[in-house]
């Protein structure tokens, strides 16, 4: 009978001290809440695809080493609860095969918490087929595209637009055509797919007649191409000509109607008016003077801005030597409301809780537009309007008469209005908390 | 007279060729459940590299045409696999089989007016193909423009269990009808029209005073090679879920026929080296790269270089690649014993 105990007291403690050793030998935060990918406590990371090197490279290729400029003046001043944020940048060369595979790198074996900024719409649409972020329930932050079928968050659960659509950008123009070129003639050049039947579909709806309208098909545009546009636009007479194109087209466009001296008053689209990519087109920025462009951020240049002051003064440290445009300042503006969604999701961020943060608490971020961001649990649009001014001779978008003024509109038949949004103050140094 | 015993260590019989395929079938089975699932999405990305190369060393290798257009007739099999299956809610192995014909019958009018170009045209003419074909998709709203169209095979079938993944049910998709395709190819190499083929490649002359018909032997050998063509297009759109114009860039042309000289044009053999360093080389330059903590403007263009540099080494160093360099030492030192 002793003996008897005495067996089964060994067989208990050997039991216990077995149990005792297993759980000392599991990792400690298997009993805390089990972290998430990407999220050490140390990092956050991050991963983008985009076109660094290829035809569509340039301009584009600036992005990542803007939102990094950013990310790092983060981490240096204490990262988001003490976490740094990395960025693994991709290159998809602006090729859905690539950018398919690039994103799957990214979630598969570099663990990325969260995509941020992918560009391109073919892009993105062949990653939301193949890799499917929705149903891994990986976020696609803010996608660099004006596709307004982004924002339907049923189709893309986890996707979330930032800029105003292209159907948004045709409606505000057409508005500010009424108002300023009332009675003149206008002609259009557009892109022969769906960002060109976008901008159509925009411009009818705000009742707008054409004199003579161009469609060219995307990659086609070249001098050559663009000397006809410019004989069908001088035999329509027109006053006014919208160039809703790529900004290679613009060039394009520009380059050969000064060539052939024809001086319209030229109205551009806001995917092409941008010089850094009109003059590594080879095209002198100068031919941009005096058209009118849009944009939903404030003026590269208007240094009396507080936040493009801080983002100057910031990149121009990280990346010394390099011009500050509109490219870069997208960049920024798409890391720092970043950092803020991050914030957002708590002390141990989480896929579920970062959504939720941007669903719940998105339209209170600040940003550096002059436009309020749209998100909640039915929307997942970015910002929906624009301003228009006219670019100087080096290129520059300026505002009238320097003052900005914001319409703002829907993808749908909702009508253009006059914007009372007043930008909230930028969070001390930049830093959102 | 006895066939020479030299014959048999280079021919295989037919049983036995059918019994290594199936062996490697069973390999690549074993090999998809053990890797994780980035290697098995990789996996499915060679396979239709694998193809999109065969498809060249057919033309190229064996009949002695050149094709810049690769890409395009890649293109035409792609679409027409998504356009089948959006319309007419073929079946995925339907939807193959139609990406074959439609690749194939582009392949054959391509062809008439290849055989009646040669050298520095018959590649002009097909580069022009390959940069204004995926342009036409914008011109019609039936294909998509540049938002391009999305061709959805499906889930796996549940019977497989929940663990899985959609990648793997695209790598046996894709290695399988890889394995049909490279096996069928070997058959019709061996056939009177691969002897035809090598026979033009190696003289046009001498073949047609031996009573070959050139002209149809070269559409011959188009028509099959965008028939394959238009397989490895198909594959393509199935592993990213869409068709659109910019997934078929001239890039691709030229990523196919760099793998093509990779692999050794001239033989069937080395198809696998190629495919496989298209897919491999850019991720680990990536990798060396991130590890170095190297600049950005190295990190983007390392890979570009690299992959030149290996380009001009192979043509320079292995001419017909490493698989034909090797058989060629091997013969010359059975010749000298």
């Amino acid at each position: 009978m002793k003996s008897f105990n005495r067996r089964k007291l060994i067989t208990a403690s050997a039991m216990l001290a077995v149990t005792a050793m297993t759980v000392a030998a599991v990792p400690a935060n298997a009993f805390s809440p089990k972290s998430e990918v990407g999220v050490t406590s140390k990092e956050i990371k991050l991963g983008v695809t985009l076109p660094m090197t290829g035809a569509a490279s340039p301009g584009y290729n600036k992005v990542p080493a803007a939102m990094k400029a950013y990310f790092d003046y983060v981490n240096a001043n204490g990262g988001v609860n003490g976490r740094k944020i990395t960025l693994v940048v991709k290159d998809d060369q602006y090729v859905p095969t690539q950018a398919v595979a690039k994103t799957n790198e990214l979630i598969l074996k570099d663990k990325v918490f969260a995509l941020v900024s992918p560009l391109g719409t073919a892009n993105n649409k062949a990653v939301a087929a193949s890799v499917n972020p929705g149903k891994r329930g990986v976020p696609v932050l803010f996608v660099n595209t004006g596709f307004s079928g982004f924002a339907d968050s049923k189709k893309y659960p986890t996707t979330y637009a930032l800029l105003p659509s292209y159907v948004m950008e045709a409606k505000i123009m057409a508005e500010y055509i009424k108002d300023n070129f009332a009675g003149k003639s206008i002609g259009l050049v557009y892109q022969d797919d769906d960002f060109g039947s976008d901008a159509l579909a925009g411009f009818k709806s705000a009742g707008i007649k054409f004199a003579t309208t161009v469609g060219y098909a995307s990659g086609s545009q070249s001098a050559s191409t663009a000397a006809g546009w410019v004989t069908k636009l001088k035999a329509a007479n027109c006053d006014v000509v919208i160039l809703f194109g790529v900004s290679s087209a613009t060039a394009a466009g520009l380059g050969t109607a000064a060539a052939l001296k024809y001086a319209p008053q030229w109205i551009l689209g806001s995917v092409g008016g941008d010089a850094t990519t009109i003059k590594a087109s080879g095209v002198p920025a100068g031919v941009l003077y005096n058209a009118v462009g849009a944009s939903f951020l404030p003026a590269t240049t208007d240094t009396s801005d507080e936040y493009v002051a801080l983002f100057q003064s910031i990149y121009s440290k990280a990346v010394p030597g390099s011009a500050f445009d509109n490219n870069v300042l997208v960049g920024m503006n798409s890391a720092f409301v970043t950092v803020q969604a991050i914030q957002a999701a708590g002390k141990n961020p989480t896929r579920k809780s970062l959504l939720a943060a941007i669903d719940s608490k998105g339209s209170t971020f600040a940003s550096a537009a002059l436009i309020p961001l749209n998100y909640s649990k039915t929307s997942h649009v970015g910002y929906n309007g624009y301003w228009f001014g006219k670019y100087s001779p080096t290129g520059d978008l300026k505002p009238d008469g320097g003052k900005y003024t914001v319409y703002t509109t829907d993808s749908g038949s909702g009508a253009v209005v006059k914007s009372t949004y007043k930008r909230p103050a930028m969070p001390a140094k930049g830093l959102p908390n | 007279m006895r066939k020479s015993s030299k014959k048999h260590s280079t021919q295989l019989s037919n049983k036995v060729r059918l019994l290594i395929f199936i062996v490697l079938g069973f390999l690549i089975y074993l090999l998809s459940n053990n890797v994780d699932e980035l290697r098995v999405y990789q996996g499915a990305q060679v396979a239709f590299y694998v193809v999109g190369i065969a498809s060249i060393i057919l033309l190229t290798g064996y009949s002695g045409q050149v094709s810049l257009g690769q890409g395009a007739l890649l293109g035409v099999g792609g679409y027409a696999a998504a356009l089948s299956h959006l319309n007419w809610k073929l079946p995925i192995p339907l939807t193959f089989a139609v990406a074959i014909l439609a690749a194939a019958g582009a392949g054959a009018l391509l062809g008439i007016a290849a055989a009646r170009l040669s050298g520095p045209y018959l590649a002009g003419a097909t580069l022009a193909l390959a940069v204004g074909l995926p342009s036409i998709a914008n011109q019609f709203t039936a294909l998509g423009g540049e938002q391009g169209l999305f061709f959805d095979v499906g889930f796996p079938p549940e019977s497989l269990g929940e663990e899985f993944t959609q990648y793997k049910w695209f790598f046996w998709i894709a290695s399988l009808a890889t394995l049909i395709a490279i096996f069928w190819l070997q058959n019709v190499m061996r056939s009177r029209y691969g002897r035809t083929w090598k026979a033009i490649r190696g003289s046009e002359v001498a073949a047609e005073l031996a009573g070959v018909n050139i002209a149809r032997a070269k559409v011959l050998a188009f028509t099959l090679s965008a028939g394959l063509a238009g397989l490895a297009g198909a594959l393509l759109a199935m592993t990213i879920g869409t068709v659109s114009p910019s997934a078929f860039p001239l890039a691709l042309s030229f990523s196919l026929l760099t793998g093509a000289v990779l692999s050794g044009v001239t033989t069937l053999g080395g198809v696998m080296i190629g495919a496989v360093t298209l897919v491999a080389l850019p991720e680990i330059v990536g990798t060396i790269v991130n590890r170095a903590g190297a600049s950005e403007a190295v990190a983007t263009n390392l890979p570009h270089i690299v992959m030149g540099t290996l380009l001009i080494l192979t043509v320079v160093f292995v001419p017909n690649g490493p698989v034909e360099q090797m058989r060629s030492r091997r013969v010359k030192k059975e010749k000298s014993l």
